[in-house]
């Protein structure tokens, strides 16, 4: 069970507030990683891989994790999404349990924005001695597109990121409501439920390198 | 007689500077570049291949391919003259703007090619991968600065 604090937080379980922040310090050491490049290429494609892990794993989650956790808790309509948005723009704070309406697409546009950079860095290469695993089965024209796509894509992620982080801030000075602390200190969530987290990340885990390891195989 | 001397040695001087700058018009300069370039790339990603284990190390194809890679990295560097900013290139019109600079990036490039040989030949698959890595940073140096990126 999740429970709201006194503010209004969320109390997230253990699984997610891992993915979080295993998510945040990969994305970060991609990015970092893939702008030095050199001796650090190999690396930044096996943190492309844990996060494209992390991310089928949160995919799965959004449908049998926690009740906060899933895509149908958190996911509302334009109405909803207007409405919260037309408050908090009037200075109202409506505590939410989980994600409120316009942070839940936020989280959609997040993955999703994450989801295709792992996908295009696979099909990509860097015209110097790195390519993704999948670059060999495409045609260049091709590995050409999808690098500029990973390429242009990094800055929305990194844009996305600035919106995230300003919100998290605006929160805090606006209403009072410290978001940081409820993504560090929770509930596990249950044994069981921890269990199928592990579950879902060794499938996740799994699916992922059989994409870049086992197919690409010649 | 010695008036003679004097011009043929004029003829035999101007016809050698003449050969020593042998002019490679524009449209080849891109051509010979990008042809060194692509040799270079044969190179890098087969020893990258290798330092990484993705295909097993073999000495001597190794040596081979860093010797030729080495040779190859001085002859882009010749291929950068004025006007090859156009047509089939993503060269950056910055090249000859700030040509001190590029240049100093295809020194440091060329510098680190020398050590690949070396790095190929020891049998010490860490010290190739980092060689490797090494004059991959410096590729991307000189790319991220002057070449056009895809779109």
């Amino acid at each position: 069970m999740t429970a709201v604090e006194p503010g209004g937080a969320t109390r997230w379980d253990l699984a997610t507030r891992l993915f979080h922040w295993a998510l945040v310090v990969l994305a970060v050491f991609s990015f970092v990683t893939g702008t030095i490049g050199g001796q650090w290429m190999s690396w930044h494609l096996k943190s492309g891989y844990a996060i494209l892990a992390l991310l089928v794993f949160r995919l799965m989650w959004g449908f049998a994790g926690t009740h906060e956790a899933r895509f149908a808790t958190f996911l509302r309509g334009p109405g909803a999404v207007v409405a919260y948005a037309k408050r908090l723009w009037h200075g109202e704070y409506a505590p939410h349990h989980g994600h409120n309406p316009l942070g839940g697409w936020m989280v959609v546009l997040m993955l999703a924005a994450l989801a295709f950079q792992a996908g295009t860095g696979l099909f990509s290469n860097d015209e110097i001695a790195t390519e993704g695993p999948l670059a060999s089965k495409v045609s260049n024209a091709m590995v050409d597109r999808m690098s500029a796509l990973h390429d242009y894509n990094q800055w929305l992620i990194v844009t996305l990121v600035v919106v995230h982080i300003a919100a998290v801030f605006a929160y805090r000075w606006r209403f009072g409501v410290n978001l940081v602390a409820p993504m560090l200190k929770g509930p596990s969530g249950g044994t069981a439920r921890l269990a199928v987290a592990g579950v879902l990340l060794a499938i996740a885990a799994a699916a992922v390198y059989w994409l870049v390891a086992v197919y690409p195989r010649p | 007689m010695k008036t003679q001397w004097k011009w043929i040695a004029a003829a035999l001087c101007a016809s050698a500077i003449a050969h020593a700058q042998q002019p490679v018009k524009p449209e080849n300069q891109v051509k010979f570049r990008k042809s060194a370039y692509q040799v270079m790339n044969y190179s890098l990603d087969t020893l990258e291949a290798m330092g990484q284990g993705k295909q097993p190390y073999a000495k001597d194809e190794a040596a081979k391919l860093a010797d030729i890679l080495l040779q190859v990295s001085i002859l882009p560097q010749r291929f950068f003259g004025e006007g090859t900013g156009g047509g089939e290139t993503r060269a950056k019109p910055e090249i000859w703007t700030h040509r001190a600079d590029f240049d100093k990036k295809m020194d440091a490039m060329i510098r680190e090619a020398q050590k690949l040989p070396a790095a190929a030949r020891s049998g010490d698959i860490a010290a190739l991968k980092k060689a490797v890595g090494d004059v991959d940073e410096a590729c991307k140096s000189c790319h991220d600065e002057y070449r056009v990126k895809r779109k």
